[in-house]
């Protein structure tokens, strides 16, 4: 059977290179349709449809997906390709802010450099261009990543997970408290780091109206990490990180490096989550460590695992529909139950039970997610199919 | 190749949802005189109760006053800063209604926000907004950099355009602490041990406090601009007052919030230091407000400061005035007191909005106008629910007024002992 599935595999590696240039399609009509019609379309509507679009699809709440989408891309290729559950992602978005708030804004007072910024001459700290900030923050968290991923290599399953979890509670607790570390002012403590640089594209320093910029900017970012996660799945550590995923022992037997493989998987995945914390700290304009907390890793997870780990578009939709229920959809949805019925239910209130409920139920009949990676998807229902239970479903 | 196609089918179906959505509703607020005032609060987590009442406060008065403000008729929006994953404010919830308020065409101004954090990511915002700075008017921001020069590039990094566009009713944490110094010396505390919960309010209410402690000439025990640090998260604060125990203080002062685990710092705080009345306790607004502290045993007897006059003060003073009154009007309406002290303030943040539409054209610059430029704003003691005359510095944004409220817990209680006005 094993054979089978990689001959099968093998075939499919082949469809894939022209699948690979479809998506990239479908992602820019989806993209450039939405710009569309929040940039030329939606002002011509009339005031009443422009509300509803405003309370119920804001074009902020759209650019906060697509970094959650970012996030939830990187956390897919440790949790869904390598299969190393992550707890302590929050860790790496946190960094991303705090690389933005450190190199794009007025901070360190003490210094003054500056490298392609939009930033006023008169202001001092350090002000580097938001696209070198990107790769910054990046491989800040990649280095991060490696440092998480060496001390847990010898771990699985559930004690990894709880590694993972301490450094997700670490790193944000450094944050809080980095406002006096030897006397010296790393972090601003709870006071965060506030305002950071504008974007800057060629011409123009995008301020905090130029949405369909940002979007777009914010699109490129999610759609080259999903290109990384595309292309690296396919290629040698792609392969090794599902052979990884999928049996461990075996795959070092077929002479997988683990060590290399899964630092790897941590390495990109924190990439991702780097480039995501310094969009975000640009979307919100500063940074403050109250957001980086536990809730922020379980909501990431939940969105891998709800829209098919393992699966790039099963975790974008995932991603953008949690996102969206949490910032949007479910106030709106309270506010038109309440303002119908005239009563007065707190809908966000119950956000984590509605999560909860449904995460149960998607364990309990679509335990593969949303878009399921099809690989997972054979591996969960092999003991429905055949009468001898191979032991590989969990 | 597949998996593509579905991808596509999905952004599709989620865009025809969306129109779908949006042909089923009709055009509405098409009255040109209607203008939008909103309130901007976190209404998730422990600090629900309070806002949920500024905000029925806020409906109550406005139906008062018969949405009128001059000749404008004016409708209340209430927005929540707050997600339910966070538990309170999200920087970015704050951010999206910023952005929110700007889109609202028939929006004037805001009440709000809670949280200075929040305060400080939305005021560029509303400031930048095309067309003309929007007008915030907080109740309960204490920070002091978002007025008044305080760290490095406050308060003008919030103010990108170098124009005002943002006001608050309630006094700073500078004022707080250097009353509850002053407090403390006129009930004859000689030292102080002076601690914080580490976070932005925590340490601005206790630095004031140990600066104006030093000024007063009192010994302030701990070391630092705003003393030591207690870490929310841990489970036991014996160790840190059997240290402090050793010094011998007369008071300890918590700059903080009871959210902070306040709860176990004063249980420890009474362990090991004795009762209130051994080692006086006193602690900043953040303490009060919440029954959980005033009904524990270990509270009786703390000294509690509000950055204003309580709702008990405001009958007090001028039990005849119209906060007395608007408080007796809200126990009838809702059948139970206002929670707090903010949602009068709430209500009186309302009033320095509403008087900037009576005074301007009904449009957003016209309103910021109306409260920087000029006279600026004055609500007269006859009508001020502060139950005094309330006027907004037109330079700063920040009342005049310097009244901060001591109280005491007594009896799970929290009893007004005496207005302190900052000198």
């Amino acid at each position: 059977m094993s054979i089978l599935k990689r001959s099968k595999s093998a075939t499919k590696a082949g469809a894939h290179a022209t699948s690979q240039r479809k998506w990239a399609i479908g992602f820019l009509i989806a993209a450039v349709l939405i710009w569309v019609f929040y940039t030329y379309v939606m002002v011509h509507l009339p005031d009443g449809i422009q509300t509803v679009v405003q309370n119920w699809f804001p074009p902020t709440s759209l650019n906060e997906a697509l970094v959650w989408v970012i996030c939830a891309l990187g956390l897919n290729i440790v949790v869904g390709y390598a299969g190393l559950l992550d707890l302590g992602f929050v860790a790496f978005w946190a960094i991303g802010g705090y690389s933005a708030g450190w190199f794009m804004s007025a901070f360190f007072t003490q210094v003054n450099f500056r490298v392609f910024t939009t930033a006023a001459k008169a202001l001092p700290g350090i002000h580097i261009s938001f696209w070198g900030v990107i790769f910054i923050g990046g491989l800040i968290c990649a280095f991060f990543g490696i440092i998480i991923g060496a001390p847990t290599l010898r771990l699985k399953s559930d004690y990894l997970a709880l590694v993972t979890l301490g450094f997700g509670e670490i790193i944000p607790q450094v944050f809080t408290n980095g406002s006096n570390i030897g006397g010296f002012n790393l972090t601003n403590g709870t006071q965060g780091i506030s305002p950071v640089d504008n974007i800057g594209v060629p011409g123009k320093s995008l301020g905090p109206f130029d949405f369909s910029w940002k979007f777009f900017i914010f699109v490129f970012l999610t759609a080259f990490m999903v290109f990384i996660s595309l292309r690296l799945r396919t290629g040698r550590l792609g392969r090794a990180w599902l052979a990884i995923r999928e049996d461990e022992l075996a795959a070092s037997m077929m002479g997988v490096p683990l060590m290399r493989t899964k630092l790897s998987a941590y390495a990109v995945g924190a990439f991702s989550g780097g480039i995501g914390g310094v969009a975000f700290a640009t979307h919100v304009n500063g940074v403050f460590a109250d957001r980086f907390n536990f809730s922020i890793s379980i909501i990431l997870l939940a969105m891998v695992v709800l829209g098919g780990m393992g699966n790039v578009w099963g975790v974008m939709v995932g991603a953008l529909l949690i996102a969206w229920i949490n910032s949007t959809g479910l106030p709106a949805f309270g506010d038109l139950v309440n303002n119908t019925f005239h009563t007065t239910i707190n809908f966000p209130s119950y956000n984590f039970l509605l999560f909860g409920g449904v995460l149960v139920l998607m364990m309990l009949f679509k335990r593969e997610g949303l878009i399921p990676e099809s690989r997972l998807k054979a591996i969960l229902h092999e003991s429905d199919d055949t009468s001898t239970n191979v032991g590989g479903s969990h | 190749m597949k998996k593509s196609y579905r991808a596509i089918s999905i952004v599709a179906s989620v865009a025809m949802v969306a129109t779908a959505l949006l042909a089923g509703t009709s055009a509405a607020d098409a009255a040109t005189k209607v203008l939008t005032i909103s309130s901007d609060l976190p209404l998730q987590g422990s600090s629900f109760d309070s806002n949920d009442s500024t905000n029925k406060a806020i409906a109550l008065y406005l139906k008062q006053i018969h949405y009128k403000a001059g000749k404008y008729t004016v409708k209340f929006k209430i927005y929540d800063d707050a997600t339910a994953a966070k538990g309170s404010w999200d920087d970015a919830k704050c951010a999206a209604n910023a952005q929110a308020h700007v889109a609202n065409k028939s929006e004037v101004a805001v009440m709000g926000t809670y949280n200075s954090g929040c305060a400080k990511i939305e005021i560029p915002i509303l400031n930048q907004a095309p067309g003309g700075a929007m007008t915030m008017v907080s109740d309960a921001n204490t920070n002091p950099g978002l007025t008044k020069s305080w760290n490095p590039g406050e308060p003008d990094k919030y103010y990108p355009t170098g124009a005002r566009n943002y006001a608050r009713v309630c006094t700073t944490d500078d004022v707080q602490g250097s009353a509850a110094a002053q407090f403390a010396k006129s009930i004859g505390v000689k030292s102080v041990y002076v601690l914080n919960d580490t976070q932005t309010y925590g340490q601005g209410v206790a630095q004031a406090f140990t600066t104006e402690a030093v000024k007063q000439g009192l010994t302030v025990l701990s070391s630092g601009a705003y003393g030591e640090g207690w870490d929310a998260k841990q489970s036991d604060y014996t160790a840190l007052f059997t240290k402090i125990k050793a010094l011998n203080p007369d008071m300890i002062y918590v700059g903080g919030i009871f959210d902070n685990n306040g709860g176990q710092l004063t249980k420890d705080k009474v362990a090991v230091l004795g009762d209130n009345t051994k080692v006086k306790f006193m602690a900043p607004d953040g303490f009060t407000g919440y029954p959980e502290f005033n009904s524990m045993p270990e509270a009786d007897g703390a000294y509690l400061s509000f950055a204003g006059l309580s709702s008990d003060l405001l009958a007090k003073i001028d039990p005849k005035g119209a906060g007395a009154n608007f408080v007796k009007a809200y126990k009838k309406e809702y059948k139970k007191d206002p929670v707090g002290s903010y949602p009068v303030y709430g209500v009186a943040a309302v009033q320095v909005i509403l008087a900037a539409i009576a005074k301007s054209d009904g449009t957003r610059k016209g309103v910021t106008n109306a409260i920087f430029s000029g006279s600026g704003i004055t609500i007269p003691a006859k009508t001020s629910v502060l139950g005094k005359a309330l006027t907004i510095s037109t330079l700063s944004g920040d009342t005049l007024a310097k009244d901060v409220t001591i109280e005491i817990v007594k009896g799970g209680q929290e009893t007004t002992l005496k207005a302190q006005t900052v000198k």
